[in-house]
């Protein structure tokens, strides 16, 4: 399995590193009176309280699953490439870290080389070589440490087999370290893409005289602005502070204002949204990197302007959408899935799920940035409520003039993205083009499974997708190339399409090194399985999310849609 | 309120003569007491509006399941424009946040979801706990400790937990609200069968039983003449009074998202979806609120009438006259008669315990 299918509100999780504290801390003056005085400008100082869900559990690189390195895990672990921390768009491009510039590659994108910046040390003052950078990649292939992604183990060589350093001391043969400021991957199929997972955590250094194994998360060795205090409960109640060794000269993204840092989780999210709109006490300088605001809590907002004033938006690069299997009719038929999605009504569906400020109309399966190759077109327009009556024609052509029933299968969660309001909102749009549908609601993990087994997937079902990192190739590969149909584990290849034109140009457009030639050419192959209608995107979440009062800097990127801890300033 | 009621019966019966027997007696002694009558009427036209649902919703010119986008606030989470969440000449009662389905027309065949999950595992918890309580009563040391200790493994079954787990076990083509019917039925007859069985065993030493057993009666034929017909007052009551408790656990097990499926609409699934709108739309929430606590308070009321009017005690109390009143008092837990009647209560309060 190479990605994770999660609702956007998990994904958002994993992929910003959270957090988990609260308010504690009793370190750090109180900032009431002098933020007020101040001019409006960012300044250091002070303590930033992160309000969050869902616990920052194992918080060792090695173990952590992010994308553009997570935000709270980013300001202990630096990598050897990050996320720009830029608003919207320009927060897509990929910016060297560690390292001095993004890689290079060569032999067809297969080997990539990367040097290290200069005086760059840990917290305790001993400097960070490249052998630190690999042996922490090498820890994330040790079974103790699971939970990293899953790429490097398909992508290196020799590396499949491979179980870490505690078993396996002699290491990657397929990472070289030249000398202590150069490290050179070998891997077995060109990627041009490689930049980008260079932003993983498993890309950060781990001294190996400091590793503690499963412990080291309690107390990790850190290369970024903050250094671990405490971790309580496995990642519940994270503090930090700032690390007197990392130095801003050598780090061009993270800003790094206040002095201390609570992250506090296992806060239910109605109350996390609640005190950061009353915004009483501390809870001023507080910030969510994982609750967005419901409909309701929109709608609440929406006619307050103070508050409003105090939502960030983002656009993380997602879609939700109607799958089909075309293995089960009549979804066999492709004028039955094109009369489908002429019926879809995007406006009912996007209302369903709290209306047009939290979600994008999706036409395209690509979402709607640059960096994915987005591409806009739309091969069955029926404009934004559905075209019945071009459906019911379509059905006809098809041999199905009085209609027909179908199954479609979703997740029960309550206002989930797959949940029942979407499919509801579906049957009602497709009952006016003569097709019952009878929903399939399963609880959440046994949907999971059901429809992401081969052998059980259903006709129809409703499913998202999130890439690791803003390229088409993590949002296209795994759901449309036929060698990544996985028959005994978890598919995401839900037309089981196994095309080699497409699996070919997937290949080409791999090796190109220019992302933004590659992101072109994935946009192009987007639109064209488009027409073949094996998904009809239905929306993009937009995530909006308050934050507190006293905040400064917001800054929120397109990479991860939230907004970015290491730039907030409390001052 | 018990006893203001039995004094009030007393004042109402006046110095009348012995009580009339059956049908009429009930309604007279229901009669008199004016908030189960108000319980009573409430209860007629919610059935009548259940009933009727098609009608009113066509009155109105709505269906259950129409989306209305052009009413709905997109950009401000799906809300609804207009005040009382955008109640108008074509939505009476307002329409629903994010989809705009018609509130009045969701209320009223919710009206039969709820009434009718209700009633359908009512009647099967007085059948199956009638039999089982019968059977125990009736049968041998054995039978009775067998049937009893399995009525006692259902009256402490944590209810709900196990109405969540078996319909979470069922596949989903099954037809929802008879599901939650016979989930509902099938856990909670326990009280009734213990009352039940309780009756039996005051009513079997009776003489009017054993002459009826000396005369040659078998006994399903005892059972059948002799005691169901005194089963009658007890039963009817209990079952009055768990039909509001099963409204509420059915809407219960909506709110939770395990009642009905989506898009047939249930006052519990309106009131889960509504939770989250009590600030944005609070006319959403109060709807479904508001017929809930109506239905379940008219229902209570009602059953409470109609448990005193059925209640021997009330009955040897209006037997003023005859000078048996200050016998009666003077041995205050003489006759079989008044044992299972205090039994009732008891029971009724067990049940409380088992489902709250």
């Amino acid at each position: 399995m190479r990605h994770l299918s999660l609702s956007s509100r998990q994904l958002g999780v994993i992929a910003i590193g959270l957090a988990l504290a609260g308010g504690t801390v009793a370190c750090g003056p109180k900032n009431g009176a002098d933020a007020k005085a101040n001019d409006g400008a960012p300044h250091k100082g002070g303590t930033l309280y992160v309000l969050n869900n869902q616990p920052q559990t194992n918080f060792d690189p090695a173990r952590l699953y992010t994308t553009g390195g997570g935000n709270i895990p980013g300001l202990i672990y630096r990598t050897l490439t990050t996320r720009t921390r830029a608003n919207g768009a320009a927060g897509n491009k990929v910016a060297p870290d560690l390292a001095t510039d993004t890689g290079e590659p060569s032999k067809n994108a297969t080997v990539w080389t990367y040097h290290l910046k200069d005086g760059l040390k840990y917290q305790d003052g001993t400097a960070i070589t490249t052998a630190d950078i690999k042996y922490d990649i090498e820890r994330s292939f040790a079974p103790e440490l699971s939970g990293g992604a899953p790429y490097l183990r398909d992508w290196l060589v020799g590396a499949a087999d491979y179980q870490g350093p505690y078993k396996d001391p002699k290491g990657l043969s397929a990472i070289e370290t030249p000398d202590a400021k150069t490290i050179v991957f070998h891997l077995n199929k060109p990627e041009g893409d490689f930049p980008l997972l260079a932003t993983q955590t498993s890309f950060a250094p781990v001294p190996k005289a400091k590793d503690t194994g499963a412990k080291y998360a309690d107390h990790p060795v850190s290369s970024g602005p903050y250094e671990v205090v405490s971790n309580e409960n496995n990642g519940e109640h994270l503090v930090l502070k700032r690390n007197p060794e990392w130095s801003a000269a050598s780090d061009s993204q993270r800003k790094a204002y206040p002095d201390t840092i609570d992250v506090q989780s296992g806060l239910d999210q109605a109350v996390i949204n609640q005190r950061l709109s009353a915004g009483v006490g501390k809870d001023a300088d507080a910030v969510t990197t994982d609750t967005n605001l419901g409909p309701a809590e929109l709608a609440k907002i929406s006619g307050d302007k103070s508050l409003a004033s105090r939502v960030g938006t983002g656009h993380f690069g997602y879609t939700d959408y109607l799958a089909f299997n075309p293995k089960v009719k009549p979804f066999d038929n492709i004028k039955v899935r094109e009369a489908i999605a002429y019926a879809i009504n995007r406006t009912t569906v996007v209302n369903a799920q709290g209306g047009s400020s939290l979600n994008d109309p999706a036409t395209t399966f690509l979402p709607t940035q640059a960096a994915f190759g987005y591409t806009p077109y739309d091969p069955f327009p029926a404009g934004t409520t559905g075209d019945p009556a071009k459906a019911k024609e379509l059905l006809k052509e098809a041999g199905y003039p009085h209609g027909l029933t179908i199954s479609l299968t979703h997740d029960t969660d309550k206002g989930g993205e797959q949940g029942p309001e979407v499919a509801t909102a579906i049957q009602e749009a497709l009952k006016l083009a003569g097709i019952t549908v009878k929903l399939d609601g399963e609880e959440h993990n046994a949907y999971e499974d059901k429809v992401h087994t081969v052998k059980s997937e259903p006709g129809a079902f409703l499913a998202g997708w999130g890439a690791d990192w803003p390229s088409g190739g993590p949002f296209l590969g795994p759901i449309f190339d036929g060698r990544q149909i996985v028959t005994d584990g978890a598919n995401f290849n839900n037309a089981q399409l196994n095309d080699p034109a497409v699996n070919s140009e997937i290949d080409a457009i791999n090796k190109i090194t220019d992302l933004k030639t590659a992101a072109a050419r994935w946009g192009a192959l987007d639109k064209k399985i488009g027409a073949q209608a094996l998904t009809v995107p239905l929306y993009h979440p937009v995530y909006k999310r308050l934050f507190g009062k006293d905040i400064k800097n917001v800054v929120i990127s397109d990479w991860t849609g939230v907004l970015d801890v290491a730039q907030v300033a409390v001052k | 309120m018990t006893v203001e009621t039995l004094s009030a019966l007393d004042g109402a019966a006046g110095g009348a003569a012995a009580p009339p027997a059956g049908a009429r007696q009930i309604w007279r002694r229901l009669r008199v007491q004016r908030a189960a009558l108000a319980g009573g009427v409430v209860i007629v036209l919610l059935v009548l509006v259940a009933l009727a649902a098609p009608l009113f919703a066509a009155v109105e010119g709505q269906d259950t399941t129409t989306y209305h986008s052009g009413l709905l606030n997109s950009a401000a989470g799906a809300v609804p424009y207009g005040s009382f969440g955008g109640v108008s000449a074509q939505h009476w009662l307002g329409i629903e946040p994010g989809t705009g389905r018609d509130l009045f027309a969701r209320l009223v065949y919710g009206a039969r979801t709820s009434l009718g999950v209700a009633i359908g595992a009512t009647v099967l918890q007085v059948l199956i706990g009638s039999a089982f309580g019968l059977a125990a009563g009736l049968g041998n040391r054995f039978a009775d400790g067998l049937l009893s200790r399995i009525t006692d493994v259902f009256v402490t079954l944590p209810a709900l937990v196990f109405a969540i787990a078996l319909l979470a076990v069922v596949p989903s083509g099954f037809p929802r609200p008879v599901l939650l019917a016979l989930v509902l039925g099938l856990i909670s007859w326990g009280s009734i069968a213990k009352i039940v069985r309780v009756q039996v065993l005051a009513q079997k030493s009776l003489d009017y039983v054993a002459a009826s057993r000396l005369a040659g009666s078998s006994t399903w034929r005892t059972a059948r003449r002799e005691l169901l017909p005194s089963l009658v007052a007890p039963v009817l009551t209990y079952a009055a009074i768990l039909l509001p408790s099963n409204i509420t656990s059915e809407a219960g097990l909506s709110f939770l998202g395990i009642g009905v499926n989506p898009p047939t609409s249930s006052w519990g699934q309106m009131l889960s979806t509504a939770s989250t709108w009590y600030q944005a739309d609070s006319a959403y929430v109060l709807l479904p609120a508001a017929l809930l606590f109506a239905t379940v308070l008219a229902f209570t009321v009602f059953a409470d009438g109609i448990r005193v009017a059925l209640d021997p005690r009330a009955a040897s109390r209006l037997r003023v006259g005859t000078k048996r009143r200050e016998r009666v008092a003077a041995v205050p837990a003489g006759a079989a008669a008044d044992t299972a009647a205090v039994a009732v209560p008891d029971a009724a309060s067990d049940d409380e315990d088992g489902t709250a």
